[in-house]
């Protein structure tokens, strides 16, 4: 990217970035400028994204322009990176042909396989070349540096620590492009919604109908509408400053400001016990992660000493950034012969060194750093094990809801964790894998169970995040950031459904009570619907054409089926997402036919729910046409093309692991490609899977073949499990709050017995003292302080005497200070 | 020579170092402004344009007009790294240190006429007179900075003087005012025969009167000589130090300082400001220079033991007059009742300060060796004259601040006792505040202006005492008087913030908003702010102590 390019897109970036805080500051003080039931704090916030997604799409459009949309239509993006290109080249043209159309694929896998076995043991073809390969002793560091395919600089260094900076930085690259894109554009969505959803606020008197107060009232408060909008816009910034950091200290800062606003908005309704509770366990879930993202952060610190993504600078005064430093330009790891340590490159991607010994990081270190910061995703994207605040996180507004499971919060976790992808060894990625594996799993089977409609979603989230976890650990880079942007567009449409939903059964969840729906909420019955078979992947059988999840969940699969061909020992991580393919294809419709098919079980909801207003309906359409049509083309398409623009090297080659792990991580480019070869198997496979799951659905809750009570009744304890949600609150419960309390009695005991008795006896000493030293001080210093007072008072005073006002004295005195000065320098001056 | 070539010499510049005059006259711009700006306005109330536009806009904009061309040859000499030239055949020196002060004069100018203006000291039908002295003694301040010759030294005192006399005795009615006008003009002549006679006497010894010869000429007639048996020695130890009364007069230093109390006392609060800030940065400049020159500054001598000893001696006997001075002044202001009064002696004493940093640097200049600009402690001498300039920039702010406050409750109340100032707080608390503010800062408490002024001068006095023991009587004395001052200052700052106002007392406002406060509000701003960003002032305040070295 060229560096004119760079600054335009920077430029346009920023502004996207700092508009929604200007529309906080803005915001934050509306009372200021006008009152309490005026709406113009939500234009302000919508004005200030829609810019924002104004900016950020001319962004995309320039940078598009400046390369002629070559990410498009140029297939072979790694070249640069990969040092025997011949393989890709000879490839590049049939690869903008779309990859999952079976006879295609048919075609070609007879060819592919001997490659594969043959490159799986002797490493003789090119892919085998590039692999991390410690003992291969013609290992060439000297790479000339490719063009880059990233753009970064500083806006601001704010402090120098030594060799490290500590700086504001932005990196754009096409991801980062993308990502801006997509968050801006829905959260205006979001925005447009949730100016008819929080019209309730629009009062000097809210009445919050879920805080009893002790009088048999319930509370009441003046409304916070403006407040939402100004939490909204710190939300976008923070989100938006996130992706566009250069740096991962940076990354930290507005990871926290990120966890900040949604403390904030998921505490909206303060008063709300369970609200205020779920926003600190949300908060506190997440420090939980940040712990291990800062020792990862120091690792980093400590080892490579700079926090810079990309490199800085040009020819000799470059300065090269983490990735470049752990994997050069050719996308090894340069291990060293006893697999101990790493040697670090620099710029021109040779093994740096400093006064010449060659720098390089333990391996178990780089590992720890990989896991650390992978800690931080783990809490921010609601991983197993720290999965248990986003469900309850439910307790805000459901906009909110819609942001943080779309757009924002949990996208930041599985974002930081593809940025860091380089960084990541084959290990790190397994244990990501298997994190991601056991999330989806157990998040979808509690789906199952739960009535909250809501809260299915919620769960439905944990399940896609893992899913985007997994794929980026079976190194299904491309596919793990594709379904982030196809699950941003179809959950946060599932969310403002349910929204539309709850607004207008007036604040009723429970799908038990619901039922019909359809007949009155005909858009939102039919956009939700939408909704649910774009993330159950469903798609015409034999034809390939979807909606977006189909696409985006099938390149994860296929990922995952590589890879477990490669490692057979890991067959788990490709049958796990299989099957909850199909769970979640239950699920979703079991969501959609409760709510909106069938009978209205509860006469009174049916009776007053209505269709809800256009500025609530028309974000769901726009939405629904994306959550359709985003992935158009599949890993063919534009999106999918857009985002592996800046795939980083190790996703596109075969990488076997130097580590004790032995795994093997499938390679993804061009037509000989691991993926490629399994691609159409897995599909086939996975839209099987959601097929059976949604018929599944289909007789259980319309045909009502079997009843569902029956079920439940026959598997009570499995019944009550999943209900308690695997058990986890109690778990750690026992785990960590019990032996917290008997920890924290013990120590108030401590405190009350010894430390108070010692700080009560230093007290009295000390007042003795003290008593003691106040007589001293009165009768002795005070004393010698006033005496010297005194003396210097009178002395002063008698110096007035000399100036007596007389002028004849006045001029004497010169003659008298002449010669008494003459006499006594003639007295003083040496003879 | 025939008067030709004589002629062309003047035009053009035939010798070394010297400006043609044609440079001279271009280098004294802003001194003619000033002067011009007289003519101006005497000319403007002959024809009665002061009815059309008042007087003082006169002066403010000569004022400024005179600062921004010293800024610009600042900014000029500051580009070229030109070295000092000496202008008018000699009689003068333009170097940054003459810039320093001249820019620091004519910024202090416009201060004063903006003081005036907002407390209306002049009434419009004397404002004519009133600001022509003034800048007349402005001029001869000027002069006095760039003064390179005995007979300019002469002739700049008197410059900056005589105007000082009428300005003391300007408020005509009262009684009071014109006594002290006329104490001052007696002392005044008195001191400056004395010093004129010093000044003959040793332009007699040596045979010259410029500066930048005067080591030289020292140098040749002294070599192997020693003690006060000699004649020669003890003609020229009296000739300096009747040179010394002059420049005790205009310091006020004890024993010459009688004059300060009753002058300042008499005179209206505006003119004390001005005599204390201005004449005192001007004389300041002035006995820098002579004392440097006397070392060896520009003659292209350099340590020998005779101007080696020649320094320590004038810096041992100005530490002396500074202990004297200080601790008198201190005292002294102990038991005043008038705010004036006890401002004369706080002048009186911090005069006694800044001399500190003269003894300081000539003491530190007296190690210097034989090669030329290699001192025993390099950075020691120009590290003092850098703490005088910033004591002195400072110590505007915090001075004038102080008598501007005296002016403005004086124009409210009709007093200037200290026990009339109880409770200005509740009524002014702008005043009050900002008279704290100046109040602390003369004392040098942290982290206002004058703390870091008198950390750099008792820094250089601590360096100095590694050339000679005498010179930790000196810190000594600064610390005991820093702290002794602590009384009578807070006394003010006591009175004026703790104290109630009595009931009947004189009621004061001044509102926020009304441009007396904001101009006390900016001068104690500088204040404060000099206190907090250092390294501006004091990067200007070092270049101009390296005209030096």
């Amino acid at each position: 990217m060229s560096e004119t390019t760079g600054k335009i897109l920077m430029l346009l970036l920023t502004a996207a970035w700092l508009l929604p805080l200007a529309g906080f500051v803005v915001e934050i003080y509306w009372l200021r400028l006008s009152h309490r039931l005026h709406k113009g704090a939500a234009y302000c916030a919508v004005g200030c994204i829609g810019l924002g997604f104004l900016c950020s799409l001319s962004a995309l459009l320039f940078w598009g322009y400046q390369n002629n949309w070559s990410a498009l239509t140029e297939s072979d993006h790694h070249a640069h990176a990969v040092a025997g290109t011949a393989a890709h080249a000879s490839g590049s043209d049939q690869q903008s042909a779309v990859k999952h159309e079976e006879d295609d694929d048919d075609d070609e896998d007879d060819g592919d396989d001997d490659e594969n076995e043959g490159g799986h043991t002797e490493h003789a073809h090119a892919h085998a070349d590039d692999a991390d390969h410690a003992h291969d002793p013609h290992a060439d560091h000297a790479h000339a540096a490719p063009v880059r395919k990233y753009a970064t600089g500083t806006y601001y260094e704010l402090a120098r620590f030594s060799g490290l900076r500590v700086s504001l930085d932005w990196y754009i690259d096409s991801l980062t492009l993308v990502m801006f894109v997509m968050v801006t554009f829905i959260a205006t969505c979001i925005h447009l919604f949730a100016i008819g959803y929080m019209k309730d606020e629009l009062t000097e008197e809210y009445e919050d109908h879920e805080v009893h107060l002790h009088g048999g009232g319930h509370f009441s408060r003046p409304g916070r509408f403006h407040r939402f909008f100004a939490y909204l816009s710190l939300f976008c910034f923070s989100m938006l400053g996130l992706v566009l950091a250069g740096n991962i200290f940076q990354v930290f800062i507005f990871w926290e400001l990120v966890g900040l606003s949604s403390y904030l908005l998921i505490g909206f309704y303060i008063e709300r016990k369970s609200a205020s509770t779920a926003a600190n366990k949300a908060f506190i879930m997440n420090r939980v992660g940040d712990f291990g993202f800062l020792i990862g952060m120091m690792i980093l610190w400590t080892s490579f000493g700079t926090f810079q993504f990309g490199d800085r600078g040009e020819g000799a005064h470059a300065e090269a950034g983490l990735f470049t430093m752990v994997r050069g330009h050719d996308g090894k790891l340069d291990v060293s012969e006893d697999g101990k340590q790493v040697y670090l490159r620099n710029a021109e991607g040779e093994r740096a060194e400093k006064n010449g010994v060659p720098l390089t990081i333990s391996y178990v270190l780089l590992v720890a750093a990989g896991l650390g910061v992978f800690a931080g995703s783990i809490g921010k994207s609601a991983q197993f094990p720290l999965q248990t605040w986003l469900p309850d996180a439910m307790e805000g507004p459901t906009p909110v809801s819609a942001l943080v499971h779309s757009a924002t919060m949990v996208a930041a976790g599985v974002y930081l964790a593809a940025r860091f992808y380089p960084v990541f060894t084959p290990e790190v990625l397994l244990g990501i894998a298997y994190i991601g594996c056991i999330t989806l799993f157990i998040a979808a089977t509690i789906a199952v169970v739960v009535t909250d409609i809501k809260r299915v979603l919620a769960y439905s989230t944990i399940s896609q995040l893992g899913y985007m976890m997994l794929a980026i650990g079976v190194s299904g880079w491309g596919a793990a950031l594709f379904h982030l942007v196809t699950h941003a567009f179809f959950k946060s449409l599932m969310f403002l459904c349910s929204g539309s939903v709850i607004a207008g059964c007036h604040h009723v969840q429970d799908m038990n009570r619901m039922g019909g729906l359809r007949h009155k909420m005909k858009i939102t019955a039919y956009t939700m619907l939408i909704g649910v078979i774009a993330i159950a992947g469903l798609a015409i059988p034999g034809t390939s054409i979807g909606l977006s999840g189909f696409y985006s969940k099938d390149a994860i699969v296929a990922s995952a089926m590589a890879y477990s061909e490669l490692n057979p020992g890991h067959f788990l991580l490709f049958i796990t997402p299989l099957v909850t393919a199909g769970i979640t294809s239950f699920y979703m419709f079991r969501l959609w036919f409760l709510t909106f098919a069938g009978a209205p079980r509860d006469a009174e909801v049916y009776e007053h729910c209505h269709e809800n207003p256009r500025i609530m309906t028309t974000p769901l359409i726009v939405l629904a046409v994306l959550a359709a049509g985003c992935a158009w083309g599949g890993e063919g398409g534009p999106l999918y093309r857009l985002i592996v623009d800046s795939e980083t090297v190790p996703a596109v080659n075969r990488v076997i692991s130097v580590g004790s792990s032995h795994v093997t991580l499938p390679s993804h480019q061009g037509h000989e490609s691991d993926v490629h070869h399994v691609h159409a198997t897995a599909g086939i496979l996975a839209l099987v899977s959601a097929l059976i799951g949604m018929a599944m659905a289909y007789l259980l809750y319309v045909k009502k073949a079997v009843d569902p009570h029956q079920i439940r009744m026959q598997f009570s304890s499995v019944y009550d499990f999943l209900v308690d949600k695997w058990r986890f609150d109690a778990l750690y419960e026992v785990m960590f709050v019990a032996p917290v309390h008997v920890i924290s009695a013990w120590c108030v005991d401590f405190d009350r017995r010894v430390l108070d008795t010692i700080l009560h006896g230093a007290a009295k000493v000390t007042v003795i003292a003290a008593k003691w030293d106040r007589f001293f001080d009165e009768t002795f210093v005070d004393g010698v302080v006033n005496l010297v007072g005194n003396v210097t008072y009178t002395v002063g005073n008698s110096l007035k005497v000399v100036q007596t006002g007389r002028l004849r004295q006045y001029v004497m005195w010169i003659a008298v200070g002449v010669i008494a000065l003459f006499g006594a320098l003639f007295s003083a001056i040496p003879k | 020579m025939d008067f030709q070539a004589l002629f062309q010499q003047f035009l053009h510049g035939g010798v070394a170092e010297q400006a043609s005059i044609f440079d001279s006259v271009s280098i004294f711009l802003p001194e003619l402004v000033l002067s011009c700006t007289i003519v101006l306005m005497l000319v403007a109330r002959l024809i009665s344009l002061d009815r059309l536009i008042p007087t003082h806009w006169f002066a403010i904009f000569g004022g400024m007009t005179s600062f921004i061309l010293v800024l610009q040859q600042f900014w000029k000499l500051s580009m070229n790294e030109a070295v000092a030239t000496k202008i008018f055949t000699g009689l003068a020196v333009h170097d940054e240190f003459s810039i320093f002060f001249r820019g620091f004069l004519a910024f202090f100018l416009v201060f004063v006429v903006a003081l005036t203006v907002l407390t209306g000291i002049p009434d419009d039908e004397d404002a004519p007179d009133f600001y022509s002295l003034l800048i007349g003694a402005v001029i001869g301040m000027m002069l006095m900075a760039s003064a390179n010759h005995l007979l300019m030294l002469f002739i700049g005192i008197e410059m900056a003087s005589v105007p000082s006399y009428a300005l003391t005795g300007f408020l005509k009615g009262r009684r009071q005012s014109s006594e002290a006008a006329l104490k001052f003009v007696v002392y005044g002549a008195g001191s400056a025969g004395v010093m004129l006679f010093g000044i003959s006497l040793l332009a007699g010894l040596l045979g010259t009167a410029e500066f930048s010869e005067l080591a030289l000429r020292f140098d040749a007639v002294f070599t192997g000589r020693s003690g006060m048996q000699d004649p020669t020695v003890r003609y020229v130890v009296l000739a300096l130090l009747m040179i010394a009364v002059g420049f005790a007069f205009k310091l006020s230093l004890v024993p010459f300082h009688f004059w300060c109390p009753d002058a300042f006392h008499g005179a209206p609060a505006e003119v004390g400001g001005f005599l204390s800030i201005g004449s005192k940065a001007a004389a300041f400049a002035l006995l820098v220079r002579l004392t440097m020159s006397l070392g060896g500054y520009g003659s292209g001598v350099h340590g020998t033991n005779t101007l080696n000893s020649l320094s320590l001696s004038c810096g041992l006997g100005l530490g002396i007059l500074a202990i004297a001075t200080t601790t008198f002044g201190n005292l002294a202001a102990y038991s005043q009742q008038n705010i004036k009064r006890m401002l004369a002696y706080s002048t009186i004493a911090h005069a006694g300060y800044m001399l500190m940093a003269v003894s300081a640097l000539l003491v530190l200049q007296s190690v210097q060796s034989d090669a030329p600009f290699q001192l025993a402690h390099p950075e020691g001498a120009p590290r003092a004259m850098e703490g005088l300039l910033y004591y002195l920039s400072v110590y505007l702010f915090m001075n004038l601040g102080a008598f501007s406050i005296v002016a403005l409750i004086r124009n409210q109340t009709f007093s200037e006792e200290i026990d009339d100032y109880r409770g200005v707080a509740q009524q002014a608390p702008i005043l009050a505040i900002c008279m704290a503010i100046c109040m602390f800062s003369l004392v040098g408490i942290p982290p206002l202006g004058g703390f870091y002024g008198k950390a750099f001068i008792f820094a250089s006095v601590y360096e100095a005492t590694n050339v000679h023991w005498f010179m930790w009587l000196v810190l000594g004395a600064g610390g005991l008087n820093t702290v002794i001052s602590l009384f009578y200052y807070l006394r003010v700052a006591k009175t004026m913030c703790i104290d109630l106002r009595p009931a009947g007392a004189a009621e004061i406002s001044m509102p926020a908003s009304s441009s007396p406060a904001l101009y006390v509000m900016l001068v104690a701003g500088m204040v404060v702010f000099l206190g907090i960003v250092i390294n501006p002032l004091s990067v200007v305040a070092r270049n101009a102590a390296h005209a030096f070295f």
